[in-house]
C-alpha cells in the first residue's frame, strides 16, 4: 500500500488473534513524520503487542501495517534489519547488555550497521554527550540509576537516526521526577525531527502536554485526535509549556537534525 | 555485510569463545579423543594398504610352457601375453635359468638337485602386471583365459594371498567407515550441544543485537565461527595424540607410516566443517532468527 509520505507510521485494518481470542481488532491509525503520539490505555489493551507489529517482531492476523517504504504484508525475513534501523526501540526493563560498558551498548547499533570504528567513536559519544551520560560511558549498566539506564537505551535506539521512535512504557519503573526527566529527553528527541510513539498506560502522566493521545481499550481504538503534521504543530503547541521546553532543548539538538524543522 | 560489520563479528566470536573456555575445552577434549579413534584405525589401514601395495608390487604372473612347444610358437605366445591390458612386461624365463635360479634359493641345500637326471621345470614367462590391474577378479580371468591357451601348462600366481589381502584391506575400510560414521555424528552432536549451551547464555545478547537491526548473518556467524574452531582444534588434539602414538609405535615397527601433510590438512579442515555444520544445525533448532 502507497501512503502519504508524510505519514512514517500507518496500521491499517489490523487485526490480531492469538487462537481464537482477539488482541487487536481492527486498529486503524496513522502517525505523521515528527508527531509525537502518545498510545495510552490499561495493561492488556493491546499497546505492547500493536508496537511489536510496527517493529515487526510479529505480525498481523489480518490487516497491515506501513513504516515509511516497508509494508508488513510484503516483508521479507531479511528485509527485518533493515527496517529495525529505522526504528528505534525502548523498553520498560531497558533491555542494555549487563557485560557490556554504556559505550559498548550504545556502539552496539552502530556496530550492527557496519559503521567504521572511528565513526562509532565520534557517533557515540556525541549521542552520551547529548544524554548527558559521556561521564558515565565506562560504566556497566548495574552501576546506574534506572533513570540513567533509560537514557542509555534511549541513546541506543536514536544511534541509528531512525525516523521513528517507539517507546513503550518507558517511564514504568521510574519515580516520578526521573520520569519527567525522561519525557523530556524524549520531546528533546522529537523536537530533533524524529517521530514518537510513546505506549503508556499513565494517562494523568502525558494528558498535561497537550500532544495527540491514542486510547487503546480491549484491542480497539476508542478515541484518537486528528494527525499533527509537523508544520501544525508549532501552532497547536505555541502556548504550551512542551514547546517552550522545545524551544530551550532546540540548542542541543538530539539527531543534529534540528535545522531540517520550520 | 560489510567489511567493518565482519570485523565486529569476528570480534563478537572471539569473545564469545573466551568467555566459554570451560565449555569448549571440555567438548574439545570430548571432541578430541573420539577422532582420536578415529585416527587410529585410519592409521592402522594406511599402513596395512602400503604394505599390500609394496607386496603386489612385486608380485608376478607365471605362464608355465607345455614341454617342447616349439620356438615360433612360444614367441607367438609372447607377442599374445604383451598384447593383454593389464600386461605391462613379458620375460622370458627359459628352464635352465628356472633351475640355477632354483638352485641359488635352496643354498646349502643344493645337493637335493643332484639327484635329478634332467631338469624338470618347464619354460615360463613371467608377467608383470600394472598396479591398478592387481584385483582378484582381474587376474583370475587373465589366469583362466591364459590356461586355455594351446602350450599353455598352467599359469600361477599369488592367488590365495591376494584374495586375502584384499578382504582384509576391505575390512579395515568397512571398520573406518563405520566407525567414521559413528564418530561424524557424535562429534556433530557434541558440537550442537555446546553451542545449544551458547545461545542459551546469550539469549538477552542475540535480542537486543535483533532489536536494533542485527542480520542473521550478524548472529549466526559468531556461532559458525565457535563450531569450526572447536572442530579443528579438535582435530588438532587428535592429531597430535596420534603422532605421539605413531612415535611409540615405531619403536616397535620401524617404517611405519603416517598420514602425510595433505592427509592432515585434510583432516582438519574436514573437522572444521563438521564443526560448522553441528553448530549450524544447532542453530536452526535453537536460535530463533
Amino acid at each position: 500500500m502507497e501512503q502519504d509520505q508524510r505519514i512514517i507510521v500507518g496500521v491499517y485494518h489490523l487485526s490480531k488473534t492469538f487462537g481464537r481470542h482477539f488482541s487487536l481488532h481492527d486498529i486503524n491509525l496513522q502517525v505523521a513524520n515528527g508527531e509525537f503520539v502518545f498510545l495510552v490505555g490499561p495493561s492488556g489493551a493491546g499497546k505492547s503487542t500493536l508496537l511489536r507489529m510496527v517493529y515487526m517482531d510479529d505480525f498481523p492476523s489480518s490487516g497491515q501495517v506501513v513504516v515509511g517504504p516497508y509494508v508488513s504484508t510484503r516483508m521479507k525475513r531479511s528485509t527485518i534489519p533493515e527496517l529495525r534501523r529505522k526504528v528505534g526501540i525502548v523498553f520498560q526493563d531497558f533491555r542494555l547488555l549487563d557485560d557490556q560498558t554504556v559505550f559498548e551498548n550504545v556502539a552496539l547499533a552502530l556496530k550492527v550497521a557496519g559503521v567504521g570504528l572511528g565513526d562509532i567513536k565520534h557517533q557515540v559519544t556525541d549521542i552520551l554527550m547529548r544524554v548527558g551520560l559521556y561521564h558515565k560511558r565506562y560504566d556497566f549498566p548495574h552501576e546506574l540509576s534506572g533513570g540513567e539506564q533509560q537514557r542509555v537505551a534511549i541513546a541506543r535506539a536514536v544511534a541509528n537516526r531512525p525516523s521513528v521512535l517507539l517507546a513503550d512504557e518507558p517511564t514504568g519503573n521510574l519515580d516520578p521526577v526521573v520520569t519527567k526527566s525522561i519525557l523530556e529527553l524524549l520531546f528533546k528527541i522529537n523536537a530533533g525531527g524524529t517521530a514518537v510513539l510513546m505506549a503508556t498506560h499513565d494517562l494523568d502522566l502525558v494528558k498535561s502536554f497537550g500532544q495527540r493521545i491514542i486510547y487503546l481499550e480491549g484491542g480497539r481504538v476508542v478515541k484518537d485526535k486528528d494527525m499533527i503534521f509537523v508544520g501544525d504543530l508549532r501552532e497547536k503547541l505555541a502556548d504550551s509549556r512542551v514547546s517552550e521546553k522545545a524551544d530551550r532543548l532546540e540548542d542541543h539538538d538530539i539527531t543534529g537534525e534540528g535545522g531540517r524543522r520550520r | 555485510m560489510n567489511l567493518n560489520a565482519f570485523r565486529y563479528v569476528i570480534d563478537e566470536s572471539m569473545t564469545m569463545i573466551s568467555r566459554r573456555k570451560a565449555g569448549n575445552a571440555i567438548s574439545i577434549v570430548i571432541m578430541g579423543l573420539s577422532l582420536l579413534i578415529l585416527g587410529v584405525f585410519l592409521l592402522v589401514t594406511i599402513n596395512v594398504q602400503a604394505v599390500i601395495d609394496r607386496a603386489s608390487e612385486e608380485m608376478r604372473v607365471y605362464v608355465y610352457l607345455k614341454d617342447g612347444t616349439p620356438a615360433a610358437a612360444s614367441r607367438d605366445i609372447q607377442m599374445k601375453l604383451l598384447a593383454l591390458k593389464g600386461v605391462e612386461e613379458v620375460v622370458f624365463v627359459s628352464r635352465d635359468e628356472a633351475l640355477s635360479t632354483f638352485r641359488q634359493t635352496l643354498g646349502d641345500n643344493k645337493d637335493m638337485l643332484g639327484a635329478l637326471e634332467s631338469n624338470p621345470l618347464p619354460d615360463a614367462y613371467r608377467l608383470k602386471i600394472k598396479t591398478e590391474y592387481i584385483r582378484s577378479e582381474y587376474m583370475e580371468k587373465l589366469a583362466g583365459d591364459v590356461g586355455k591357451w594351446p602350450g599353455i601348462e598352467e599359469v600361477r600366481y599369488g592367488e590365495q594371498w591376494l584374495a586375502r589381502g584384499e578382504r582384509l584391506v576391505k575390512g579395515f575400510y568397512v571398520t573406518d567407515l563405520a566407525i567414521g560414521l559413528i564418530i561424524f555424528f557424535s562429534v556433530i552432536f557434541v558440537i550442537a550441544n555446546t553451542v545449544r549451551l551458547t545461545v542459551l547464555s546469550r539469549q538477552k545478547t542475540i535480542e537486543v543485537a535483533k532489536l536494533v537491526g542485527a542480520t542473521n548473518a550478524y548472529i549466526r556467524i559468531p556461532f559458525l565461527v565457535e563450531g569450526a574452531l572447536q572442530g579443528a582444534v579438535a582435530a588438532l588434539l587428535a592429531v597430535g595424540l596420534l603422532a605421539v602414538i605413531h612415535l611409540f609405535a615405531k619403536r616397535y615397527l620401524p617404517g611405519v607410516l603416517f598420514m602425510r601433510g595433505e592427509a592432515v590438512s585434510g583432516f582438519v579442515l574436514f573437522c572444521a566443517l563438521l564443526g560448522a555444520l553441528g553448530s549450524y544445525g544447532a542453530m536452526r533448532r535453537f536460535l530463533k532468527v
